[in-house]
């Protein structure tokens, strides 16, 4: 059917300037603002004094922005790989056969509905509490192994690790549920013919499971490496003031630009460097989808 | 690997699998009871490990409620959630409409912009914003966090609409046209009650979302009135550890957890299907 043109426009018209007022406009005008000194969030770009590069040159010699990129990079990759293995491993349980899959499922997910900032809470207050009643305190004396009931988790030698653990138990249900719905589309009876054939389950995996669910692997990736990227609530929950353990360039960007001081840092009170920093974590966002793209491109699959 | 039919003899060789949840069980009902539990004591009875010992105490409620502002947060969280829940939907699913049942020109550039939009960091779009609302004065009123709110999840929205308003059948309108109805009122009559359920599920995937986001609350709620729970918890955090209450931190914990804790006991299934099905499809 040939709908008239004013339905279509009318229809569309809200989401449409919705995206163009609030997406496209302050993106260019963030992406100008990386090239300017800017005193003030809200100053009038009539105030803004060109310093071409000198904002993006500035950030990488900051010492404390190179060690949020470094905290980034170990986020997305050694969290990426506890968490989607973990993911794997509860998808692989899931599909298994067990009793009560949905009871299961809803309990692995429930994390990611909870508030991250309650969540965090309850990580920092009671599990890796130091106190007596600290979970991981109570349960290594209980069992008697004294040096892992020593660590201080909140220390600025573990506070790290810590954080990473907490998010990571918090996002493993996300990705268990889109791996577990790409691994419910293949048909059983791969597996069962396979059986026949004598293969194991390690080898069901490796080669029925995982090149069947590549498309469901790569959204995985990217939606995992945007995650990592923005990571921010946790960063500030351990360390409420910006400290090179948790620092992320999102919390750089927030400290930089709406906040607390940052001591000797020279982007201090420079709104440019922060619209840089966004600028940066986009064009990561471009490289990791061209890298995903080049390393596991899209196959459509049927079965 | 995969299997469907649960048998006693089955239950025994998956027992591996069975332990692993067992311990993700244990580990969350006791980091949640725990909570829960020390949200009724004291703080002494935590410090000693004696939950509970002189009883239930509600004044750790009634201190956070009310001292401690969790009742403005929690009513300004409700005023955010529920308004921008149905903006978003207002403005998503006409636009969602178009795109899954209408051939015209530039269509496919539409849906792939709104595709492109769900991965621009949020901070690309902060700093203007900020700045265009404070020059608009609207810093220091609800509708710009609401706005904001809206905005961010219109794409996610129409994408996952546009999927479901495709699934529907074809022959809809050509029925609706030939019986005079407009085009509007086969989308408000038609089409809508139709789509029912995809709207629900992705209603209240956007209400959670909102519900717990923190970042943007973070900047334009910068006062008592405007918080929402998120960041009026972790000022609570920040103070009452300081005064070293920590009943009373817990309780606030428990307030905002709640909610949306009770909503996903009840519709767990729906928020599931809502994720796998928006996020496989691409």
């Amino acid at each position: 059917m040939k709908p008239k043109r004013t339905f279509i426009i009318v229809f569309l018209a809200p989401a449409v300037l919705s995206f163009l007022l609030f997406f496209f406009y302050p993106l260019i005008r963030t992406i100008i603002m990386s090239l300017y000194f800017v005193k003030g969030v809200a100053d009038n770009p009539a105030l803004w004094k060109f310093v071409g590069f000198n904002n993006f040159i500035n950030l990488f010699h900051s010492q404390l922005f190179r060690q949020s990129l470094l905290n980034i990079f170990k986020i997305w990759f050694l969290g990426g790989i506890v968490t989607i293995f973990f993911a794997m491993l509860f998808a692989g349980i899931l599909t298994s056969g067990i009793r009560h899959k949905a009871f299961w499922r809803s309990l692995i997910y429930l994390p990611n509905t909870i508030s991250a900032v309650a969540l965090a809470t309850m990580w920092i207050q009671f599990v890796f509490s130091n106190q007596d009643f600290g979970l991981f305190k109570a349960f290594f004396r209980f069992i008697g192994i004294q040096a892992l009931a020593d660590i201080q988790w909140t220390e600025p030698n573990f506070i790290f690790t810590s954080m990473l653990i907490a998010y990571c138990f918090g996002s493993v249900g996300y990705f268990m549920l889109i791996l577990q719905a790409g691994i419910e589309r293949i048909p059983v009876e791969f597996y069962e013919a396979s059986r026949l054939e004598g293969a194991g389950i390690i080898k069901q995996f490796t080669r029925i499971t995982l090149p069947l669910i590549r498309d469901v692997f790569r959204t995985c990736i990217v939606l995992w490496s945007i995650a990592a990227l923005n990571f921010f609530v946790w960063s500030q929950m351990f360390s409420p003031n910006p400290d090179p353990n948790t620092i992320t360039p999102v919390y750089y960007l927030f400290s930089v630009v709406f906040g607390s001081s940052m001591g000797t840092d020279s982007n201090f009170v420079n709104v440019g460097a922060g619209a840089a920093v966004g600028v940066i974590l986009t064009v990561l966002v471009i490289v990791i989808y061209g890298a995903v793209n080049l390393v596991i491109p899209e196959r459509k699959l049927e079965y | 690997m995969r299997n469907s039919t649960p048998s006693l003899k089955k239950d025994m060789r998956l027992m591996p699998e069975y332990t692993i949840l067992l311990i993700w069980l244990i580990f969350s009902i006791i980091t949640i009871g725990w909570i829960f539990l020390a949200s009724f004591s004291t703080t002494r009875e935590i410090f000693t490990n004696n939950l509970l010992k002189s009883g239930i105490h509600f004044l750790n409620y009634w201190k956070a409620l009310v001292t401690q502002n969790v009742a403005r947060y929690f009513l300004n969280s409700a005023i955010y959630t529920c308004t921008s829940s149905i903006g978003i939907l207002l403005v998503s699913a006409p636009a969602a409409y178009i795109l899954g049942r209408f051939e015209f020109k530039g269509r496919k550039m539409v849906i792939n912009t709104f595709l492109v939009t769900m991965s621009i960091p949020t901070v690309m779009i902060i700093i203007p914003i900020f700045a265009v609302m404070t020059s608009l004065k609207l810093i220091g009123s609800m509708f710009t966090l609401i706005i904001l709110y809206i905005v961010s999840n219109v794409p996610f929205t129409v994408y996952f609409l546009t999927s479901f308003f495709s699934t529907l059948p074809k022959e809809l309108e050509d029925a609706a046209a030939i019986d005079g109805c407009s085009p509007y009122k086969t989308f408000w009559s038609i089409i809508l009650p139709l789509a029912q359920n995809g709207i629900i599920t992705v209603g209240i995937f956007n209400f959670m979302s909102v519900w717990n986001e923190y970042f943007m609350a973070l900047i334009f709620a910068n006062k008592t009135e405007l918080r929402p729970l998120g960041v009026g918890l972790q000022a609570i955090v920040q103070s009452m550890r300081s005064i070293g209450d920590y009943a009373g931190l817990f309780a606030a914990v428990v307030i905002v957890f709640l909610p949306t804790f009770i909503l996903y006991l009840i519709l767990s299934g729906r928020i599931i299907s809502g994720i796998t099905g928006g996020a496989v499809k691409g």
